[in-house]
């Protein structure tokens, strides 16, 4: 017995599948060639957490932003205090902005940020301050593809995936443009989890981030816990050498003062405090640092963390406090 | 394997190239569907398609006897077997774990010790979908309203058809197994209902349900939060679990139509309903007519007077939202519907010939009492249940409330457009009116809009886990 017959032509099923397919390539074309005519914007993909600090504080190292004093480093650089509150504690002829990124990018990055907002506010910077936590200091390797991001935010490119058949279909259809440079500022993005529930969405990260001067407040709270991570901090020789190609990146008259931010009582052996002072002068020496920030504290109580290497809201606020008042020493 | 993912593309692309293959041979089409199936099933955890299988063959020869016997003695207890190990299966992988939490909760809340022994079990996909629909089918030939099927090949493909397999809708047996005996035609038409339905299916699936589903979680993640929000929360997971649910839904009936077959549409617009009865009418439909017509009926349905009735109405219902999950919170949305039926019915009967309520006033009323449903259905806990009935009280708004609501906006939209066209229409396929060309323009769109939000690790439909 027959299962079943075809009452239709073959050329009814082209028609059928076809046509619809006219509109997405329709509109890849459009895409491609607005891209490429620079008749739509240029890409701003703040799509996830990621990419939406990364982006800000880009764009935020290229305007005008008349502060002398510039906080370059690490996410716990970027979570730890406000810098909006800071300047309030540092007097009154001071201006602050954080530049610090969640997601780690390497020193030649900061480089790079710094370069930009040197460049767009000529004569007006007085002091580096470079924030980072010990972690950092063992010279992890910054994941490629945020560095990838950055640099495709400053050449005006899409963020088109070549490594993947979707993404490389992506890229084709034009999807890549179509998010990055329309859907991004048209349409905010949901965060996951806590951050979503304090901040929302993307746009008001970003919002939450230009009323900050460029600080954020990580919104978790520190479970002590065995296992979270290694704590024999120490200072990379890679670090050494990217450090003193940092310095370079300092206009004139600038002076760079370095500092390491806290970490959980809990969670540091005993003899830490002792290994941060070392880890300091080591770090600020092969800077070339003109001034460290040795009476930061090198721990706080648990209960002012996040997590391991982020302070949460309460601790932010203080530590604004003690960094201001370690700053005001090195200000001139 | 999920619908909404690349290798339920291949795989659906390599099934229709064998089932083109199998086009001359019945029994060979019938066989390379249930192999099909099986594979599907198996894709998520092989171990687990032994239950299914189980069941098939079970409900298959009990079916039989069934037919062969006469005495009405034996035909219950054939019956009696069958319902006995299909719950049995059920309750155990399903409830064994909720009760003995619940037990052991209940004791030690009464100071009385009680070691919880729970076994973790993997709730087996699809499992209340394929029971109920083997059911059906024995107590169909247990009434006599159905012949016993003889081809096993055929019973098995009926049990796990792969498109409705996993998620609905709960075919009855008269529908769809007399689909597998014969030769069906695949005309252009069929295929042009087909494509829109899966393209829909996706539409609201990836684009709709995806995108709703974190602006859900924002707000049930933060239940002491504020009263608009809770309540937007709310209208967002009405949203979201129709898209959800209608979207596979809406693929399936699609992935089958293309191959020639029929499955039950399970979704009527229940939105526009105007009374609870009316919605759930519209809402699940497979499911609903399941219940109504071999638990409430079998209970007495409203032949033994309205105190009778009622009580029927609010253990289907219970029954009903117990199938959705082991979880008191599933007990409390269908305590809350059968309640709510209740109060229908008995408005009914009191307001007897005179009018009802004129539907601008009916349908708010329905639509909100559906609502604190879904905020039931939706919350972990009882705990949970308070914080957010609690929060109604709260008029303060988080300063992301315009994010929120563009999203809100820009993801409930395109439904809405919909479904007033199709009840304006008054059917569910008005787009294949259209002219050709704008059909092609909106399928166009469709597939546009899926392709853009399509993920690589595709999100799980919220019924998978019933």
């Amino acid at each position: 017995m027959k299962s079943h017959t075809y009452d239709f032509k073959g050329s009814d099923l082209g028609t059928l599948l076809g046509w619809p397919l006219v509109l997405p390539v329709l509109l890849a074309a459009v895409m491609h060639l607005g891209a490429a005519w620079r008749l739509l914007p240029a890409p701003r993909p703040i799509l996830d957490i990621d990419r939406t600090i990364l982006i800000h504080q880009a764009e935020a190292s290229r305007l005008r932003h008349g502060a002398d004093v510039v906080f370059l480093g690490d996410s716990s650089c970027l979570m730890d205090f406000s810098a909006k509150d800071l300047e309030g504690w540092l007097p009154p002829d001071h201006r602050v902005l954080n530049l610090a990124t969640l997601s780690y990018v390497d020193l030649p990055a900061c480089a790079g940020l710094l370069r930009n907002y040197v460049a767009a506010n000529p004569d007006r910077l007085r002091v580096v301050v470079l924030l980072l936590h010990p972690e950092m200091l063992r010279g992890i390797e910054p994941v490629p593809q945020y560095l990838a991001w950055l640099q495709k935010f400053y050449d005006g490119a899409d963020a088109c995936d070549p490594n993947t058949v979707s993404g490389r279909l992506s890229c084709l259809l034009g999807f890549d443009i179509l998010k990055g440079r329309l859907l991004s500022r048209v349409l905010p993005v949901p965060l996951a989890k806590s951050y979503g529930r304090y901040y929302g969405f993307t746009t008001d990260l970003h919002r939450f981030l230009t009323a900050q001067q460029g600080s954020a407040i990580d919104p978790h709270q520190f479970v002590p816990q065995p296992g979270q991570g290694n704590t024999e901090y120490r200072l990379s020789a890679k670090m050494e050498t990217a450090g003193s190609a940092f310095r370079s990146a300092l206009p004139p008259g600038a002076q760079l003062i370095v500092g390491i931010t806290p970490s959980p009582q809990s969670f540091v052996t005993a003899d830490y405090p002792v290994r941060h002072l070392t880890m300091l002068a080591d770090w600020s020496q092969c800077l070339q640092a003109d001034g460290v920030l040795a009476d930061l504290p090198p721990t706080l109580p648990d209960r002012f963390f996040a997590s391991t290497t982020h302070l949460n809201e309460a601790g932010a606020q203080l530590y604004a406090k003690i960094l201001a008042r370690s700053l005001r020493q090195h200000l001139r | 394997m999920l619908f909404n993912s690349d290798t339920f593309l291949k795989f659906f692309g390599a099934f229709l190239l064998l089932f083109y293959l199998c086009r001359n041979d019945l029994r060979a089409r019938n066989a390379l569907i249930v192999a099909a199936s099986y594979f599907f099933y198996g894709w998520w955890d092989y171990r687990l398609l032994s239950l299914l299988i189980l069941t098939s063959l079970l409900d298959f020869f009990v079916g039989i006897g069934l037919e062969r016997a006469d005495l009405s003695r034996k035909r219950k207890a054939l019956l009696c077997l069958s319902v006995a190990a299909n719950l049995s299966l059920l309750g155990f992988f399903k409830y064994y774990d909720f009760f003995v939490e619940s037990m052991a909760a209940s004791l030690t809340r009464l100071d009385i010790p009680f070691h919880a022994r729970t076994l973790n079990l993997i709730l087996p996909v699809g499992i209340s979908f394929y029971t109920f629909q083997s059911m059906s089918y024995i107590i169909d030939v247990y009434r006599r309203q159905i012949s016993a099927s003889r081809q096993l090949v055929n019973f098995l493909a009926y049990v796990s058809f792969f498109p409705q397999l996993v998620a609905g809708p709960i075919e009855r047996a008269a529908h769809l197994l007399p689909q597998f005996d014969r030769t069906l035609t695949i005309t252009r038409p069929m295929l042009e209902e087909g494509l829109w339905l899966i393209l829909w299916g996706l539409f609201k699936k990836v684009v709709l349900a995806d995108n709703l589903a974190p602006l859900v979680e924002l707000v049930y993640q933060n239940p002491a939060g504020s009263g608009p929000m809770v309540v937007l929360g709310t209208v967002a997971f009405a949203f979201q679990i129709y898209c959800d649910f209608s979207g596979y839904s809406d693929i399936a009936r699609g992935t089958a139509r293309t191959l020639g077959f029929d499955i039950l549409f399970n979704f009527n617009l229940p939105y526009v309903a105007t009374s609870l009865r009316e919605f759930w009418q519209r809402w699940h439909i497979s499911l609903s007519t399941w219940l109504r017509d071999y638990l409430y009926i079998s209970l007495g349905g409203n032949r033994q007077g309205s105190g009778r009735t009622y009580f029927n109405l609010l253990i289907t219902m219970l029954l009903g939202g117990l199938w959705h999950g082991a979880a008191w919170n599933f007990v409390l949305w269908g305590l809350w519907h059968g309640g709510g039926l209740i109060v229908c019915r008995f408005w009914r009967e009191w307001r007897g010939s005179r009018p009802g309520l004129p539907a601008i006033i009916a349908w708010p009323i329905t639509l909100l009492f559906v609502l604190y449903g879904w905020l039931l259905f939706r919350a972990g806990s009882f705990e949970q249940i308070c914080l957010l009935t609690g929060a109604l009280g709260n008029w303060s708004t988080p300063a992301w409330l315009k994010s929120y609501l563009i999203n809100l906006i820009v993801f409930t939209l395109p439904l809405v457009g919909m479904e007033l066209w199709q009840a304006k229409a008054k059917h569910l396929l008005a787009p294949l009116a259209l002219a050709r060309w704008k059909l092609a323009l909106l399928q166009g769109l469709l597939l546009l809009a899926i392709a853009l939000f399509w993920e690589k690790d595709s999100t799980p439909f919220i019924y998978f886990q019933f």
